[in-house]
């Protein structure tokens, strides 16, 4: 285990909470269509800076969708989004990677073909060519000290870990200050999964706001600040970490309340 | 020696020029896996567009027009700089609409661009050569290498700007941003977003730069071979493509490696080889086809990309179109849909439909054309079972047409009537046996073609049938004792039914619509049995296929079989009604209009393939009659593949999409039970 390894115990609610603060992403009544399947439909949520904020649900629930939708992938049957005070709803996806949104895929997603440098590289790419990057790259280091030792190699030839740490570095490469994850843990190690976990709250620490998507609903609720539960591509329920009751969560996801 | 070294000169500088050529192929294959056969004729227009900049004035659609007279250098730099500007002017309007399309869409969009670009550049610059002026240099002496190697001092200056040209895209791809973020699109275009990369913008460079290569090579071309000519750029074109595959295509090293193959290949085939100018073309298919058995991706490819595009040569739709056509497409759909699932009744209404227009037109002039849409429609019945039934892009077909329509043809004129004299209306039994026959040897043919390509998918596929396609074509015109050549052979009679000739076009097109409906029905009880479902779970994903435990390599052969049978049959008839055939008739071109009939009717349906026809000829015919085509008689064609690319772009499905046939077991529902019984 890395440095991160001493802030598992932070898992009280710590950001700031005070309702004065205007959320740094807003979502409003968003819907997304697969042709004539409603994937999303009128979901309405907020994440306030220097929080991390959890979309928890079983499979099919919509969360993917959900993010993807944020980050410009697909585009909104209806619906706005708000970021940093500002209406990105019909933004393209690269300017929203600019205005400070990065968002890590499912299933990681790193150029396999292309050393773990150039994967780090292309990641401040959003950022323009005259940016130093090289104090970025040390930065990414430090957090993932793995991956200093792995710079030349190729990104598909290391382990499904190692690219996680991978594709979340690439996503901070460009300096966001909204960093959407998407099954970060998915197919993991034990111990890998408390390496990210970790991970995550040390990026938090670092001052980036989180929105994360977890199947492991469990982790997600310990984790985050607050959380909202999706079924059938509506939220259904949202509190915060602490207050959900695992009961009521485990109801949602195996149906018997609607 | 001095021989050998004089042809591996001509060879390296073909080479560096067939290689400046696959460069373009291979970026924009690796960034948006799309064969742009376009780029045959971006390299056309680099050579039209750089001799007309030299010239002190050009005749342009007829009139005189005064030039800036540039030297070579400022005028390639502006013809390259034009090239590339159409070139992303291509991309925009012709591929962005269908990156999520069917993959076959964008694939016959880029040949449909083709066409129009090459009619335009007839149109403009005429149907005659344009000389290209020479360039000072090329007046210099020749340099003398160890004696007695003669190499101009342009053959100089190609190679060395090939090499210059190559070297300095491989740097800009591994070193500059955008070469990253090119490679990053190639890889994976979500992610490539993710990480802010406008992916669009970064497929318009790769459009940009493959382009400019384009004109560049045609600009060297036609600077060594002294002209430039509207249809110049398809064979290097094919070449070059051949180049990119062999070298495995997507890779840069690989391109310049293939291209250089091809050119020495070429030149040293050409000069040792017994009357080797000739078979020179056939030479590059052979080895292509060759490598591609042996080493399926390529000679520096990577395995993966011989897996292209698995599942997907149907799926996906257009996310484009206006509101109105989109609901009149819709409702074409839906009716055509409806009449295939009414089944037998619907089938037999057409029919009934066909006999009446048939009897009632008097136009003989019309009967043809509606005989010629029923022989395209079968024709294109044909691909279908193999492209649209078991998924496999086969753009070799028009060999087994030509497989059919040669056997009669010989059997009848060049054996029975020139060597023996028999009159042909003695014999005309002979024509109904060879409907089966040549069916029986186009279908043995297909087997045989259809073996070495077991291991290939996708791309690879359908640059290997071309591959077969090209070398049928170029055998048919030089084996002059049995073909005769490009002469072709004439004289074929008319069809004839006991003693009654069948010559009138009416007479013709009943006949061919008897033909028709054993050939649909031939195919619907085929692909209605476990034979059809067993392709279309290799059309779907061959991979899951051979899990469920369908032996996917017998099952592609039986497609070939079929396919290959309906080809050589309908070539039978085909002969018999135009009387007269050559290797002409059987160019790639013929090929890819049959596969644009099916894409344009609908893939994997049974009706598609006689819709597409009855668009394509009907409007072919109809185009004459515009005063605009009139005054510009080879604007029709670009007129025609202005109206292939709106459909495309608008309904990359085709027009009867959701007539696919769809493949349950019997008794699965009432419906089909009905069907099958």
């Amino acid at each position: 285990m890395s440095q991160t390894a001493h802030i598992v115990h932070l898992t009280a609610p710590t950001g700031p909470a005070d309702a004065a603060t205007p959320p740094l992403l807003q979502v409003e009544n968003l819907a997304v269509s697969y042709g004539r399947i409603r994937a999303v439909d009128g979901v309405n949520l907020h994440v306030e800076p220097g929080r991390i904020v959890s979309l928890v649900g079983s499979n099919g629930a919509g969360k993917t969708t959900t993010l993807m939708a944020l980050s410009g992938l697909l585009p909104l049957a209806s619906g706005r989004i708000r970021f940093a005070g500002e209406d990105i709803t019909a933004l393209a996806p690269e300017l929203r990677v600019a205005r400070g949104i990065a968002h890590v895929p499912e299933r990681r997603r790193v150029f396999a073909g292309m050393s773990v440098r150039e994967n780090l590289v292309l990641g401040a790419y959003a950022r323009g060519d005259a940016v130093d990057i090289a104090s970025d790259l040390e930065r990414m280091v430090a957090l993932f000290p793995r991956l200093g030792e792995r710079m030349a190699q190729q990104a598909g030839t290391m382990s499904g870990g190692e690219q996680q740490m991978l594709a979340i570095a690439r996503g901070l490469m460009s300096r966001p200050s909204l960093l959407i994850m998407d099954e970060p843990t998915m197919g993991l190690a034990p111990q890998m999964i408390d390496l990210i976990l970790d991970t995550v709250l040390e990026i938090r620490k670092q001052g980036t706001t989180i929105l994360l998507v977890e199947q492991n609903a469990v982790e997600a609720m310990r984790l985050s600040d607050h959380v909202y539960i999706m079924r059938l591509g509506r939220i259904v329920h949202e509190d915060s970490g602490t207050n959900i009751d695992p009961e009521r969560v485990k109801s949602f996801y195996l149906g018997a309340d609607a | 020696m001095d021989y050998l070294g004089q042809l591996l000169a001509n060879g390296l500088v073909l080479g560096a020029i067939y290689a400046l050529a696959a460069v373009a192929f291979t970026l924009v294959y690796g960034v948006v896996r799309l064969v742009n056969f376009a780029f045959g004729e971006l390299f056309m227009l680099g050579a039209f567009l750089t001799a007309s900049l030299m010239l002190p004035e050009v005749r342009l659609l007829g009139a005189i027009v005064p030039m800036p007279g540039f030297s070579l250098p400022v005028a390639a730099a502006g013809a390259i700089a034009l090239t590339a500007a159409l070139g992303v002017l291509v991309d925009r309007i012709a591929y962005r609409p269908l990156r999520n399309a069917p993959r076959l869409a964008p694939l016959i969009t880029s040949i449909a661009v083709s066409v129009v670009l090459q009619s335009l550049a007839q149109t403009v610059w005429g149907a005659e050569e344009l000389r290209f002026p020479e360039f000072h240099l090329a007046t210099l002496p020749p340099v003398v290498l160890f004696d007695s190697i003669y190499l101009s001092v342009m053959d100089l200056v190609v190679m060395a700007t090939a090499l210059a040209a190559m070297l300095g895209l491989s740097a800009f791809i591994a070193r500059s941003s955008l070469g990253r973020a090119m490679r990053a699109s190639a890889e994976d275009q979500m992610a490539a977003t993710l990480v802010g990369i406008p992916v669009n913008r970064v497929v318009a460079a790769a459009f940009a730069i493959g382009s400019g290569f384009a004109a560049l090579a045609g600009l060297l071309y036609a600077q060594t071979y002294g002209f430039a000519h509207s249809s110049m750029g398809f064979l290097p074109g094919l070449k070059a493509l051949t180049a990119a595959v062999l070298g495995g295509i997507g890779s840069i090293p690989g391109a310049a490696l293939g291209g250089l193959i091809l050119g020495l290949v070429e030149a040293l085939g050409s000069g040792y080889l017994p009357n080797g100018t000739a078979w020179k073309d056939a030479i590059s298919f052979v080895l292509l086809v060759g490598l591609l058995y042996l080493r399926p991706q390529g000679l520096l490819g990577k395995p993966e990309l011989n897996s292209a595009g698995r599942g997907s040569l149907l799926g996906g739709a257009s996310e484009f179109g206006a509101g109105w056509l989109r609901a009149a497409f819709g409702k074409l759909d839906g009716g055509l849909a409806r009449a295939a699932s009414a089944g037998t009744p619907a089938a037999l209404g057409l029919l009934a439909l066909a006999l009446v227009v048939g009897a009632l037109l008097p136009s003989d002039y019309w009967l043809r054309i509606l005989t010629l849409v029923v022989i395209y429609g079968m024709l294109a019945s044909g691909l279908n079972v193999i492209v649209g039934f078991a998924g496999l892009l086969d753009l070799g077909f028009v060999a087994f047409w030509a497989v059919g329509a040669y056997l009669t043809s010989i059997l009848f004129v060049l054996v029975l009537k020139d060597q023996f004299g028999v009159e042909p209306a003695t014999i005309w039994w002979l024509l109904y046996l060879n409907l089966p026959l040549a069916g029986l040897l186009a279908a043995g043919f297909a087997v045989m073609l259809g073996t070495p390509t077991l291991r290939l998918r996708g791309d690879y596929l359908a640059i290997m049938t071309l591959g077969f396609g090209e070398i049928v074509r170029v055998v048919a015109i030089n084996w002059m004792d049995l073909t005769n050549g490009p002469m072709g052979i004439r004289g074929i009679p008319a069809p004839n039914l006991f003693g009654i000739a069948l010559g009138s076009p009416r007479a013709q097109f009943f006949f061919a619509l008897a033909l028709a409906v054993v050939v649909v029905f031939a195919i619907a009880r085929l692909v209605r049995s476990y034979v059809g479902r067993a392709w279309v779970a290799i059309r779907e994903d061959e991979e899951a296929a051979e899990a469920m435990g369908v032996p996917t390599a017998r099952y592609k052969l039986y497609a070939y079989a079929a396919s290959g049978f309906v080809g050589g049959f309908v070539g039978v008839f085909y002969a018999h009604t135009q009387q007269y055939i050559s290797p002409l008739n059987f160019s790639l071109f013929e090929n890819i209009l049959l596969l644009m009939l099916v894409v344009l009717g609908g893939l994997g349906t049974f009706i598609g393939p006689f819709v597409g026809a009855l668009i394509w000829i009907v409007f072919l015919q109809l185009a004459l009659d515009l005063p605009f085509v009139q005054a510009y008689p080879e604007t029709r064609f670009a007129l025609l593949g202005i109206v292939l690319i709106v459909l495309m772009v608008f309904r990359p499905q085709g027009l009867a999409a959701s007539a696919r046939v769809a493949l349950t077991m019997p008794g699965a529902r009432p419906a089909n039970a009905k069907e099958a019984a």
